[in-house]
């Protein structure tokens, strides 16, 4: 896969980056803070409308063949334009576990419904601080499903989980129809992305990878999504050095703009940094998606891109002072998003040591 | 396989070849000037092989190729440690503004075969005590001396100006007028009377820079390289020859795979470094950032193969490398303790953190300080304000000193 993009790839995230500012604004944003419980529903009519959750799915199964690249191209502009709906990446990344470890029938099953946006997925790997424990919480036993999965991302609405859970000692990646599960919303500073406790009680599910197979697929899934969810960091972060840098240079003090200071512009530059060296680790590693060094390169973007996205909010809010810490403004949609994508799919800490041990030869 | 490909076997192939002769072993525990000696015969070896000038025209003794097959072979060529520094300047900017804009064609192209076998060096006489980011501050003079002209000042940091037979100087000819538009660029003999080098010891104990002296050295009007009083926009071209240059992820320091192996040496409070997640943490950050600029010059490479002109992100590579590069080698040197202490200060800055440590503050500084490369980021491609400028429009001798 060629880091150059070609021209269909050009038009994607054109079309998408025109499709997006038309139809979203920061007053829809705002009222989804303080409620529970709901997203952007313009974003997600208008995924489905332009085939963006089809995008990385096979053909077979309504999908558009296309990969990483390409969904990445989206993930970017839906982080620029603050995009309300947290399932096109774990759609994706429910939508890759069953296409990679199902049976057809499960594929049969679920991937059309995920390619349509008909059907929401989400993943579930984390326990609290550990985003891929030896010993996960919950239990699974002769096909069943026990206890509570944590704070899981688009866990409210999803149709449809990959959990990782615990059978006799043995990690197993299991698929869950979450139809009739018990769930409760978790009011968190990013209410959008529809974060849910689910409660599973003797809940019927399908094994689909056990042992260490059921641990490396839940790496790379996770992977999969970290690249993802890193291009959509990439975007936010562009998309403040950007509000940065046009408000430096109309806001005045002290008889000129305050972008002539270098305390500021020299700030702006260092994000200018972050954001090109994070956008290069993301092209990097969704080109490499089918690579022996997928997982590393994956890791060097969700490190620059959390990077990328933290310093950009920081610094963006600082660099408007006063008016930067209201409500109004809106900068603290992105204060709120780049946390909260930093801590889905694993955070910085995670991804560091799943680094290192790859230099330094300690994994596989 | 690609031409292209190709081309970058051929050139492994050679160097692989040359490393006998003229690697690092072949250069350990040579004088300064033997060292140049066996510089003179690696460039003229590189020559004869048909890989000196890859990208100039075929005329002056180049090879009429592209400049992706130019920073293909250095690419390779980095990778061995071979004796080249004493040419970099030389064959980077004074030689090809020579070749643009000097007037005796002959004598042009006399000189450049020279330099391309590595008989002669050029050195670039700009910086000066005064000011080395202003360029345009520049206070050495040329008077109008017959039918010449007569030099008069002093220029700093001047590389290998102590070996070299010619220089490209900016000096200024008219003092009344806006400090960029008086002044002009000639080239000079540096063996001509009147001319004075004295090498500046740096920090880490070598003396590549130099201080150069002009006492009425007299120059005729043939060496003038711009118009009178054009000489600035003459000077901006040799600063802006290649943005794109074979570029070192590691800040011309020692690749991350040498701190990993120092992190699995020792130990920290009886455990391995590498098991320390401060140093797990460092490690992890820094292969992030190469690995960003590995990616931002592939794809710069893959444009330039295109015919697309690369994105200006390639402006970071030198500010981000080489901070960071300083930093690590801070810690590398923590990491070994007491043990950090023994010094050679001939190491090489590419595999010795002692080195790369009390060198990094050059890489810093020179060639655009970090400071000037984020002014220049602001305003150039982010569109912010110049900064302040009180000397603006001011003509030079009405600037308050």
């Amino acid at each position: 896969m060629s880091i150059l993009h070609d021209e269909g790839q050009q038009a994607i995230a054109t079309e998408s980056r025109r499709v997006l500012e038309a139809r979203i604004s920061k007053d829809d944003l705002l009222p989804l803070l303080e409620t529970s419980g709901r997203y952007h529903e313009g974003f997600w009519t208008t995924a489905k409308e332009q085939g963006w959750t089809a995008l990385a799915l096979p053909e077979a199964y309504g999908g558009l063949d296309l990969g990483l690249v390409e969904l990445g191209l989206i993930a970017h502009q839906a982080g620029r334009s603050l995009s309300g709906a947290p399932f096109l990446t774990s759609g994706f990344g429910a939508a890759k576990a069953i296409e990679l470890l199902g049976t057809d029938a499960q594929k049969q099953r679920w991937l059309p419904g995920l390619a349509s946006g008909e059907a929401i997925g989400a993943v579930a790997f984390a326990a609290g601080a550990d985003p891929l424990p030896a010993r996960p919480d919950l239990t699974c036993a002769s096909g069943h499903i026990e206890g509570r999965a944590r704070s899981v991302t688009a866990g409210l609405a999803a149709d449809v989980a990959v959990v990782l859970a615990d059978e006799a000692g043995t990690p197993v990646l299991a698929l869950v129809d979450l139809a009739g599960v018990e769930r409760s919303a978790i009011d968190s500073f990013d209410n959008s992305r529809l974060i849910a406790d689910l409660r599973f009680a003797g809940t019927p599910a399908e094994v689909i990878a056990t042992g260490p197979a059921a641990h490396g697929a839940a790496l790379q899934i996770l992977a999969l999504q970290a690249v993802v969810t890193a291009h959509e960091q990439t975007g936010g972060a562009e998309a403040l050095m950007e509000i940065a840098r046009d408000y430096a240079v109309t806001r005045k003090a002290f008889g000129q703009p305050i972008g002539a200071f270098q305390s500021i512009k020299h700030r702006i530059a260092e994000l200018y940094g972050l954001v090109e060296l994070a956008r290069a680790n993301c092209i990097h590693a969704a080109a490499r998606a089918d690579q022996a060094d997928f997982i590393t390169a994956a890791a060097a973007a969700r490190l620059s891109a959390t990077e990328a996205y933290d310093t950009a909010a920081r610094d963006c809010v600082q660099i408007h002072g006063g008016i930067g810490v209201t409500w109004e403004i809106g900068l603290h949609l992105h204060m709120r998003r780049s946390r909260s994508l930093a801590l889905e799919q694993g955070n910085s800490l995670f991804w560091e040591d799943i680094l290192v041990d790859r230099l330094a030869g300690e994994a596989a | 396989m690609s031409d292209l490909e190709a081309f970058r076997a051929k050139a492994a192939a050679w160097c692989e070849s040359m490393v006998p002769a003229f690697g690092k072993a072949a250069r350990k525990g040579l004088s300064v000037e033997e060292d140049l000696a066996l510089g003179r015969r690696y460039q003229k070896a590189k020559f004869d092989a048909g890989f000196a000038g890859i990208n100039w025209p075929t005329e002056y003794g180049g090879q009429g190729l592209g400049h992706i097959e130019k920073i293909t072979f250095e690419g390779e060529e980095m990778k061995h440690g071979f004796p080249n520094v004493y040419f970099g300047i030389s064959l980077g900017m004074p030689v090809p503004v020579l070749m643009q804009f000097g007037s005796d064609r002959e004598f042009v192209k006399e000189r450049v075969v020279k330099a391309l076998k590595g008989e002669e060096i050029w050195c670039q006489l700009f910086s000066e005590p005064s000011g080395g980011t202003d360029l345009a501050g520049l206070r050495t003079r040329a008077e109008p001396d017959g039918n010449g002209w007569k030099i008069n000042g002093q220029k700093v940091w001047t590389s290998w100006a102590q070996y070299s037979d010619y220089g490209v100087i900016v000096v200024r000819t008219d003092p009344t007028v806006a400090k960029h538009k008086g002044l002009t660029y000639f080239w000079v003999d540096m063996k001509a009377p009147g001319v004075t080098v004295r090498p500046i010891k740096l920090a880490g104990g070598d003396s590549h820079v130099n201080e150069v002296f002009f006492d009425d050295v007299k120059i005729s009007d043939d060496h003038r390289m711009s118009p009178v009083g054009g000489g600035f926009a003459v000077a901006l071209t040799t600063l802006m020859i290649e943005r794109y240059v074979a570029t070192d992820s590691a800040g011309f320091g020692p690749h991350l795979d040498l701190f990993v192996d120092l992190a699995k040496d020792v130990k920290i409070n009886g455990k391995p470094a590498i098991e320390d997640g401060r140093i797990r943490q460092q490690i992890a950050r820094n292969y992030a950032m190469r690995a960003g600029l590995d990616s931002i010059n592939r794809r710069a490479r893959l444009m330039m193969q295109a015919g697309m002109t690369p994105g200006p992100e390639g402006s970071l590579n030198k500010l981000v490398a080489v901070r960071s590069r300083q930093k690590l080698s801070e810690l590398a040197l923590d990491l070994q303790g007491t043990d950090a202490f023994p010094f050679d200060e001939h190491a090489s800055p590419k595999d010795d953190w002692a080195s790369s440590w009390i060198n990094a503050p050059t890489g810093r500084i020179a060639g655009g300080s970090d400071e000037t490369l984020l002014n220049t980021i602001a305003e150039r491609i982010l569109g912010l304000p110049q900064d302040h400028r009180p000397d603006k429009g001011i003509p030079f001798n009405q600037i308050p000193a």
